[in-house]
C-alpha cells in the first residue's frame, strides 16, 4: 500500500516535471521561430535595399559616364575639360549620332538622357532614349546640375548657361 | 543532500531564464535596427555631386540681361561667380548702388533673387532641402558679413541634420574674400 503511494507520488512529479520541460521546450521553439520570421523578412528587405543601391550606383554610373563623354563635354585651349559643363554645339547634333549606333547603346543600354535649360530660356534635348518593347518598366532618373557652354550665341566669348542633366535609367 | 538539489534545479531555471532574456534582446535589438535605418531611396552619396556641380554652375552662368550691361565696361554678359559677386561684395546693398543693374535691381538683390529662382526651378522641385551661404571674409579685422540673407529651400539645412556641401568656392574680390557654400540634406 505504501509502496504504491510513493510510486503514484513519484509519478505525478515526474508528469509535473514533464508538463514544464514541454512548456520551456515550447517558449523556447517560438522564440526560435519569432527569430527566424524577423531574420527572414530582415534578409528579405535588405535584398530590395541592396538591387536599390546597385541601381542607384548604376545611375550614378551612368551619369558619369554622360559628363565625361568627349561627344558632350566643354573644352577650353588644347581640349582641356571643363567640370560639370555640357557643349550645345554638341548637344544639338548628337541625338542622331546616340539614336542610331550600337556602340551608344553598349554604353547606356535602357536608359533616357535630356539636357534641360533653365536659364535664360526653358529648352530640354532629348539626347538618347531607349526602352524596352512591351513590357512594363520602372523610370529612375538621376539629376546633375551643368552648365550649358555657348559659342555659337557670342562671338567674342562663349556664354554659358544654367541646367541640368537627367539621366534615367529604366530598371 | 536536499537542499542541493534544490539548489541545482534553481540554478538550473536561472540559466533558462537567462537564455530566454538573452533570445528576447536579441530580437529587440534587431528589431530596432531594423526601425532605424534609414530609408533606401535616399541617394546620399549623390549629394555631395549635386552640391558641388551646383555651385560650379553658379559660378559659371553668365547673364543674358539687357539691363546688366550699361554699366559694364565691354560687351560681355557679366558672370556671376566673377563679375557680380565682385560688384555686391565691393558695392553692399543699402551702401552704394552696384554697377551692374540686372532687372533693374542692386547687384546683390538680383543675386539672391536669381539663386532662389534657379535653385527653387532644380533642387527645390526635385524636393531637396538646401540652404545656401555666401559671406564676406574681410581682411585684417577677420569679420564675417553676409553678402545676402541665406537661400533656403524646404526645411533648410541645419548644422545638426545629416547634410553634404559642395566645398567653399571663395572668390578674390577688392573688399575680401567671398566664400560661397550650398548644403543639400
Amino acid at each position: 500500500m505504501g509502496k504504491n503511494k510513493n510510486k503514484g507520488r513519484r509519478n505525478k512529479k515526474g508528469q509535473a516535471r514533464l508538463s514544464e520541460s514541454v512548456a520551456v521546450m515550447f517558449i523556447f521553439f517560438v522564440l526560435v521561430l519569432f527569430g527566424i520570421m524577423f531574420y527572414y523578412k530582415y534578409s528579405q528587405i535588405a535584398m530590395v535595399e541592396k538591387e536599390e543601391r546597385l541601381v542607384d550606383e548604376r545611375a550614378i554610373d551612368m551619369t558619369l559616364r554622360t559628363l565625361f563623354l568627349p561627344e558632350l563635354m566643354c573644352t577650353r585651349g588644347k581640349a582641356e575639360p571643363e567640370d560639370n559643363c555640357v557643349d550645345m554645339m554638341k548637344v544639338r547634333h548628337v541625338n542622331n549620332t546616340f539614336q542610331y549606333f550600337d556602340y551608344y547603346f553598349n554604353l547606356f543600354g535602357y536608359a533616357k538622357i535630356v539636357v534641360y535649360e533653365t536659364y535664360p530660356g526653358n529648352n530640354n534635348w532629348v539626347l538618347y532614349d531607349r526602352q524596352r518593347i512591351n513590357t512594363s518598366m520602372e523610370y529612375r532618373p538621376t539629376f546633375f546640375i551643368v552648365t550649358l557652354k555657348d559659342e555659337a550665341s557670342n562671338l567674342v566669348e562663349a556664354d554659358y548657361r544654367f541646367g541640368y542633366l537627367e539621366v534615367g535609367i529604366y530598371t | 543532500m536536499k537542499f542541493k538539489k534544490g539548489n541545482k534545479r534553481a540554478q538550473m531555471e536561472m540559466a533558462g531564464l537567462v537564455v530566454i532574456v538573452i533570445l528576447i534582446t536579441l530580437g529587440m535589438l534587431f528589431m530596432a535596427q531594423f526601425a532605424m535605418k534609414d530609408d533606401g531611396k535616399k541617394k546620399i552619396f549623390t549629394r555631395k555631386g549635386l552640391a558641388y556641380s551646383a555651385m560650379g554652375g553658379f559660378m559659371k552662368v553668365s547673364i543674358n540681361d539687357s539691363q546688366c550691361s550699361p554699366g559694364y565696361i565691354g560687351s560681355q554678359s557679366p558672370r556671376l561667380g566673377k563679375e557680380l559677386i565682385e560688384d555686391c561684395a565691393n558695392n553692399p546693398s543699402g551702401v552704394s548702388d552696384s554697377i551692374y543693374n540686372c532687372r533693374g535691381l542692386h547687384t546683390c538683390e538680383f543675386l539672391q533673387q536669381f539663386i532662389t529662382e534657379q535653385l527653387n526651378e532644380t533642387l527645390g522641385v526635385w524636393g531637396r532641402d538646401y540652404i545656401f551661404t555666401s559671406k564676406l571674409i574681410i581682411p585684417d579685422t577677420e569679420n564675417v558679413v553676409k553678402l545676402f540673407d541665406y537661400i533656403k529651400g524646404g526645411n533648410g539645412c541645419p548644422k545638426w541634420k545629416d547634410r553634404d556641401g559642395s566645398g567653399l568656392f571663395p572668390i578674390h574680390t577688392g573688399s575680401g574674400l567671398v566664400e560661397n557654400e550650398l548644403y543639400l540634406c
